[in-house]
């Protein structure tokens, strides 16, 4: 690109901006061209789980009462359907300075250092306990259970056809609790429509 | 251009400034218009980059979720902006997530490429404005605003302008041929009415007029004050110029006057001593007659031969009285004019002449003379003078030969008598005509030197003119033109 424009005259603004539009444009019709051809590794359904639940504390925002920690914790509780996918969402990113990290736990009470706590399926027998022992945390818990939110979680992910969609409870974020972001919550799925 | 510089100073003058203001005008014109369209297409970039920005803070989420109808529900926003054409939201990776088309929907665009380290850059295409922008929510890259914008508005704009920029221009034009009208006359006034006197000195010779003048003191009131200074000096010159040639003129009509006199005094003089002097030699003539017969045969050779040297001297003298006489005639009287043959005279002359030339062998050779306006007795009187001295001078040749006739001199006919006889010295020409002035010795050729001073003045009574031209030994050439009239 930086060639073709040297080229140009730059008095010939109009030309030169027509030609540095089209250096800037046939790369990524190149591109367009490619991604259609080429076989792109298939992104799987927990890896852009993994991907929002990376996201999801972009658009909340703590009470002041939550002490600083050393890394901001996203914990899974039960049997991790993750694997390395929520590693790698984690890697590097960092939610107002403080680094991102992935952490398992196997008990309710382990999750009081833990910002996001997603629920395993693998708990949906004893989802009441544990929303107990999580009720005066300011936790965000995130799950795929059914119903999930309707029982008083607060972000629930849906499968709208093979897109990754959630709904929000915000009744469950409880005062003096979480604020979610209205960004977030114009993507969130009514209540009523949730399985 | 060239008939141009004919033109009068005050058109050119109002050329000039029409040029110059419509220059001037045109100029801040295009400028003000090149700065309206630099302003214009900033401005563009800046609203569109702020829409670009808006649009991309309002789809951070729904890039992070991926949720396109959420983005494209946020694009849709963009109708408000009627001159943008199309919109889209790319992800990180550059697809396409939404897309917005004002009217019918179209095919998706491609992004361009963001150069490196930049988060924004637009392009001019055609009439359109191409802007793209990264969208960092908290400081990461996810995804890129494509805004595609009409610039019919600013080419709408900018007819509007050039519009505005005619009726301005013509307006200024036309108020700036006014306002030189009126202006150019106070600097071409002056400068006009110099011309006009100038043309007026130079036409009329009149050096009275003055140009009026401006009481300014610039330059244009300095020419007029100097040209009217040097008509003054024109004037006064002229006036000094006119006294001289007047007192000149007065002097010279005194001088003749008093020229006049003397002449006419010196003619009476003349004419009484010539007319006094013939009673006492006809005294002398008598009384020696009178000897003669009385005392004739008693007197001896000697006393006869006195008193013959006094009949001879008295004779002598009588014939010098007469030619005097003659000559002073000629001055006193008017040549009474009338149209007269020539050639009749010389015929008449030559029969007078008969006695004089009696033995000798004389071609006359007569040409064919003219007939002119003149006193016939004056020039008879001329052509006797000027026969009896060629027959006279040429005495010593045999055959004589005597041409009279005429000829053109200078363009001029003029007549002439010619002889083949002793001729003259060129170098006492200017003598030939004074009274009592002789070339010859008085042994050789008689005569009282009278004859041609009598000649040269009917012939300046007549308007004309005479001189000769000879050699010595060679014959002589007399010439005389009369008044031009006449020739």
């Amino acid at each position: 690109v930086a060639a073709v424009n040297s080229i140009h005259h730059p008095t010939w603004g109009q030309l030169a901006r027509r030609a540095q539009f089209a250096a800037a444009v046939f790369p990524a019709m190149l591109a367009v061209a490619s991604n259609l051809s080429a076989q792109v590794p298939q992104t799987t359904e927990y890896q852009v789980k993994a991907a929002y639940l990376a996201n999801f504390p972009r658009f909340v925002e703590w009470p002041n009462k939550v002490a600083k920690s050393e890394s901001f914790n996203i914990c899974v509780l039960g049997q991790d359907p993750f694997g390395v996918a929520l590693d790698a969402a984690v890697a590097g990113e960092t939610i107002n300075r403080i680094p991102v990290a992935a952490r398992r736990i196997s008990r309710p009470q382990d999750a009081l250092d833990c910002r996001v706590l997603f629920i395993s399926s693998s708990e949906d027998n004893q989802w009441k306990e544990i929303l107990a022992a999580l009720k005066t945390s300011n936790v965000l818990t995130v799950s795929d259970m059914r119903e999930f939110a309707r029982r008083g979680g607060i972000v629930q992910f849906i499968l709208d056809g093979n897109r990754v969609r959630f709904a929000v409870n915000l009744a469950a974020t409880g005062p003096p609790g979480l604020k979610l972001s209205s960004e977030l919550l114009k993507l969130a799925v009514p209540i009523g429509k949730t399985p | 251009m060239l008939k141009s510089r004919n033109y009068s100073i005050k058109t050119k003058l109002k050329l000039m400034n029409m040029l110059i203001s419509g220059v001037t005008l045109l100029l801040a014109c295009i400028g003000f218009g090149v700065y309206e369209l630099i302003t214009f297409r900033a401005t563009l970039v800046r609203t569109l980059s702020i829409q670009a920005q808006i649009v991309g803070a309002n789809n951070a989420s729904a890039l992070l979720f991926n949720d396109a109808k959420s983005a494209e529900n946020t694009l849709s926003a963009l109708k408000a902006a009627p001159m943008i054409l199309s919109g889209g939201i790319y992800t990180r990776a550059g697809d396409p997530l939404a897309m917005y088309w004002r009217g019918a929907g179209g095919h998706t665009l491609p992004l361009p490429q963001m150069p490196a380290g930049q988060t924004e850059e637009h392009w001019f295409v055609g009439k359109e404005l191409i802007l793209i922008r990264s969208i960092v929510f908290q400081g990461k890259l996810i995804g890129t605003v494509y805004i595609r914008s009409d610039l019919q508005e600013m080419y709408d704009r900018l007819m509007r302008y050039a519009g505005i920029v005619a009726v301005v221009l013509s307006l200024s034009l036309m108020a700036a041929f006014l306002l030189s009208t009126m202006l150019q006359r106070a600097a071409t006034q002056a400068i006009l009415q110099l011309a006009e006197t100038a043309r007026i000195v130079s036409r009329k010779k009149d050096y009275s007029v003055r140009v009026p003048t401006t009481g300014t003191a610039d330059e244009v009131g300095l020419l007029i004050e100097s040209f009217n200074e040097m008509l003054t000096q024109i004037q006064k010159r002229d006036a000094a110029l006119q006294t001289s040639q007047e007192q000149l003129e007065q002097r010279v009509a005194q001088r003749t006057a008093e020229l006049d006199s003397t002449n006419k005094e010196l003619e009476a003089f003349t004419y009484s001593v010539a007319h006094d002097l013939r009673a006492p030699l006809r005294h002398i003539q008598g009384f020696a007659n009178m000897l003669m017969e009385s005392l004739g045969p008693q007197l001896e050779s000697d006393a006869k031969k006195y008193l013959h040297h006094i009949a001879e001297g008295t004779q002598q003298m009588g014939r010098l009285i007469d030619d005097l006489l003659s000559l002073a005639r000629v001055g006193r009287q008017e040549p009474s004019l009338q149209m007269t043959g020539l050639n009749s005279l010389v015929q008449e002359v030559l029969r007078d002449l008969k006695n004089e030339t009696e033995g000798r062998d004389i071609d006359w050779q007569v040409g064919d003379l003219p007939f002119v306006e003149c006193d016939p007795g004056l020039m008879k009187q001329v052509f006797y003078n000027l026969l009896s001295n060629a027959a006279k001078y040429s005495r010593p040749r045999n055959p004589a030969v005597i041409a009279i006739g005429q000829v053109s001199v200078k363009g001029q006919l003029v007549n002439f008598v010619r002889d083949n006889g002793v001729g003259f010295n060129m170098k006492y020409a200017h003598k030939l005509f004074g009274v009592f002035q002789r070339l010859h010795r008085k042994e050789d050729f008689e005569g009282t030197g009278v004859g041609l001073a009598t000649v040269q003045r009917i012939i300046h009574k007549h308007g004309g003119r005479i001189w000769a031209e000879a050699e010595i030994d060679k014959g002589a050439t007399f010439f005389f033109s009369l008044a031009s009239r006449n020739n």
